[in-house]
């Protein structure tokens, strides 16, 4: 494995100074999007290329616990690639302990992102949401605040980096910068593309059941009689089963926000405190509860689900559809999220039967993607 | 980090042609001072101070510093003519960084700054104008490549992309520790353009002291007068103390004394600089 490693970074090397001086655009060309027909690339910031060897060094750095304060956490740490790069928890532990509002999101296909994080209109780059976990205060996750030089120091000490940082940053006299650094690990992220499920095989590769989840999914007519009764496909359509979708041929900004009904604390439809999506950053009560439809792709292995893990299983994610919100009798989140005013109105309930609920869920399971799960050039270079 | 050393060689190439920096022979320089006090007393960092805010609370602060923008004076005729800021460590892009810490706090750096230096045509100037912000354009572009005093990564802002414009510390840094953190907030991206677009709360304080005397006055940023009537001692809503958020109430008095609008708080005269 590290000996394919090698050779493709060595690859990628040959085939920068074979372009002419190793410009930023012959990097690109090294790079090759393996995406089936039905998917366009992602957008790729003009000032930071694909290669193989930023991709490498991104992978090292993704997985290094150096990028923490206590040398305790990497972004590893809360984004594991057998889980789909989530970390299993409801909300993230960050390296200080500290308890993150929310749940770790996955990964996969991040490159695809319209907005980054679960409700943030502002962060649209994989290069400077990573500045977040890594100097975030509030909360810490990484906890490098004013750690910057101590950071480039320890990477500069440790000599596998000096010449990953070369390879992926030539023509550069000291490669080893924060920019380098937050470079090499979006083009990692980036590379994580995940379009290889049972889905993706087409219906025929589905069993009856998968089918029937699949058909329901999108736009089908229950048993109940009603067509279009789920409606799931409205939020989490199309190829990376999210609307809020960007790539390389967007030609419109496609965020989304949307309140899908988890809680109603009181007459303006809030969330618990502090946790309360879009409306936390425009301050508009209309915003209240507002969060991005994540894509569903793995979603059999991202519990738990929401934007605070609250969700433990997808059955239980299908009778919230079903209810079209969520009913808590008491403690300090009682409320009724079916009744909150900004809720979509897609989300208006459905009768759906027990076979009708397994078929959906099996469908759902179809979007799991095996290889994302278990590539070793993803996964953790210091694992034991 | 490559910026930074092109423009510490630009400083020393200029510095080899004379004291004047790299500005043309006919300016003149300024230097303005600052200071940072709480009520009475000068700050430092570390230390006590009694009787803050609307409970008359004890705070120990840890962290004092502060970005300023637009820096102009008012000369003779009564225009307000911009200064022309030098490009130094604590000077890019006409932001300057004005920074009272010491270090004393996990967060800090040693080096201390409390002066605007640059340049402006020759006269007589009576008056000074800035604000305390980042500009917009330079507010939202990569932080991981920006010259110092842009690139300190406790002065990042990044949930809103940008940077803290203000940051007083309380304490060493645990949740419970009163902090301001002032920022733009409300922002907008956009994929396509790749960042930030707009932000509904640009959070510039605006600062005019119309009779100041660049050689004899100083600009004084007094904590007290920030936390005049705010009940630091408590956390209303969101983070103790405040870190901009709209939705945190505790922001309201603070944005008040800095002449911000705040919810339904229009704004107003800022009370936190005065001239000495
Ligand atoms: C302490 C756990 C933790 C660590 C460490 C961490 N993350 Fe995350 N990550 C999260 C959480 C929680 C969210 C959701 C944040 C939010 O919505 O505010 C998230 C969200 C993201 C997203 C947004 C995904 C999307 O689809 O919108 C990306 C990208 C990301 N993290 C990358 C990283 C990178 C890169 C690192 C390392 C530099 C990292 N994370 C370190 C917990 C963590
Ligand atoms: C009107 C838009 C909308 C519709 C329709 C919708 N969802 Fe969602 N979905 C969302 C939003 C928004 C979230 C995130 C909400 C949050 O965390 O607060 C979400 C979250 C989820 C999650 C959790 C994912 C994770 O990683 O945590 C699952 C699973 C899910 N939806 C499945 C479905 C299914 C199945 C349907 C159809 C029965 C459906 N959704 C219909 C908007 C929608």
């Amino acid at each position: 494995m590290k000996h394919l490693l090698r050779t493709l970074s060595l690859l990628s090397l040959i085939l920068w100074t074979g372009c002419g001086d190793g410009d930023t655009a012959s990097g690109a060309e090294a790079w090759v999007w393996n995406l089936p027909d039905t998917v366009p690339p992602p957008r790729v910031p003009e000032d930071n290329p694909m290669s193989l060897a930023k991709v490498e060094l991104g992978r090292f750095l993704f997985y290094d616990t150096k990028l923490s304060g206590n040398q305790t956490q990497s972004c590893g740490s809360c984004h594991l690639q057998e889980l789909a790069f989530t970390d299993g928890l409801a909300r993230a532990e960050g390296s200080t302990g500290e308890i993150h509002p929310r749940s770790s999101m996955s990964l996969a296909n991040a490159g695809y992102a319209a907005s980054l994080t679960w409700a943030n209109p502002a962060v649209v780059r994989l290069e400077e949401q990573a500045l977040v976990p890594m100097f975030g205060e509030d909360p810490v996750e990484l906890g490098l605040a004013n750690m910057e030089d101590e950071l480039l120091r320890r990477l500069r000490e440790d000599e596998r980096y000096p010449p990953m940082f070369a390879a992926a940053f030539p023509n550069q006299g000291d490669p080893i910068s924060l920019d380098s650094i937050t470079k090499s690990i979006a083009s990692f992220q980036r590379a994580l593309t995940s379009f290889n499920s049972k889905h993706d095989q087409g219906s025929s590769a589905l069993t009856l059941s998968e089918q029937r989840g699949k058909a329901l999914f999108f736009g089908g007519t229950t048993e109940a009689g009603v067509p279009d009764a789920l409606e799931c496909f409205h939020c989490h359509g199309g190829f990376l089963l999210s609307q809020a979708v960007d790539h390389d041929g967007s030609e419109f900004n496609q965020q989304t926000f949307i309140n899908n009904g988890l809680y109603n604390l009181d007459s303006d439809g809030s969330y618990p405190e502090g946790n309360e999506g879009l409306f936390d950053i425009t301050n508009d009560p209309a915003d209240k509860g507002k969060f991005k439809p994540p894509s569903l792709r793995n979603v059999a292995v991202t519990a738990p689900y929401m934007h605070d893990g609250s969700i433990a299983t997808l059955e239980e994610v299908v009778e919230h559809y079903a209810r079209g919100g969520r009913l808590i009798e008491s403690g300090p989140n009682a409320g009724d999220g079916f009744e909150n005013p900004n809720k979509s109105a897609f989300l208006n309930g459905f009768e759906i039967t027990e076979q009708e609920k397994q078929d959906l869920i099996a469908f759902l399971r179809t979007l799991t993607d095996e290889d994302l799960l278990t590539n070793p050039a993803l996964s953790d270079p210091f694992a034991p | 980090m490559k910026r930074l050393g092109m423009v510490m060689a630009l400083g020393a190439l200029a510095l080899g042609c004379g004291d004047d920096g790299n500005a043309p022979a006919e300016q003149q320089d300024v230097a303005l001072s600052f200071a940072a006090v709480v009520g009475e007393e000068p700050f430092v960092c570390g230390d006590t101070y009694e009787n803050l805010g609307a409970n008359g609370t004890p705070l120990v602060l840890s962290d004092f510093r502060f970005y300023v923008q637009d820096v102009a004076l008012k000369n003779a005729a009564g225009a307000w003519v911009p200064v022309e800021l030098e490009e130094n460590s604590f000077q890019s892009s006409g932001v300057a960084l004005l920074d009272f810490e010491d270090g004393c706090g996990e967060l800090g750096t040693p080096e201390l700054n409390g002066i605007v230096r640059g340049t402006v045509p020759p006269g007589d100037y009576d008056g000074l104008q800035f604000k305390m912000g980042v500009p917009f354009e330079i507010n939202h572009v990569n932080s991981a490549t920006a010259p110092s005093p842009l690139n300190l990564t406790s002065l990042f802002w990044n949930w809103q992309g940008g940077y803290k414009f203000l940051r007083i510390d309380s304490g060493q840094f645990s949740e419970t520790d009163w902090r301001m953190h002032l920022g733009s907030t409300g922002c907008e991206g956009d994929p396509m353009a790749g960042g930030v677009t707009s932000c509904a709360n640009g959070n510039r304080t605006e600062v005019e002291l119309d009779t100041f005397d660049v050689s004899a006055n100083t600009v004084v940023a007094d904590f007290a007068a920030l936390v005049e009537g705010s009940a630091v001692d408590q956390d209303a809503a969101a983070d103790a103390g405040c870190m901009s958020k709209p939705v945190d109430t505790d922001c309201g008095p603070l944005f008040a004394n800095l002449g911000l609008s705040f919810g339904e708080n229009p704004g107003g005269e800022q009370q936190f600089f005065s001239a000495e």
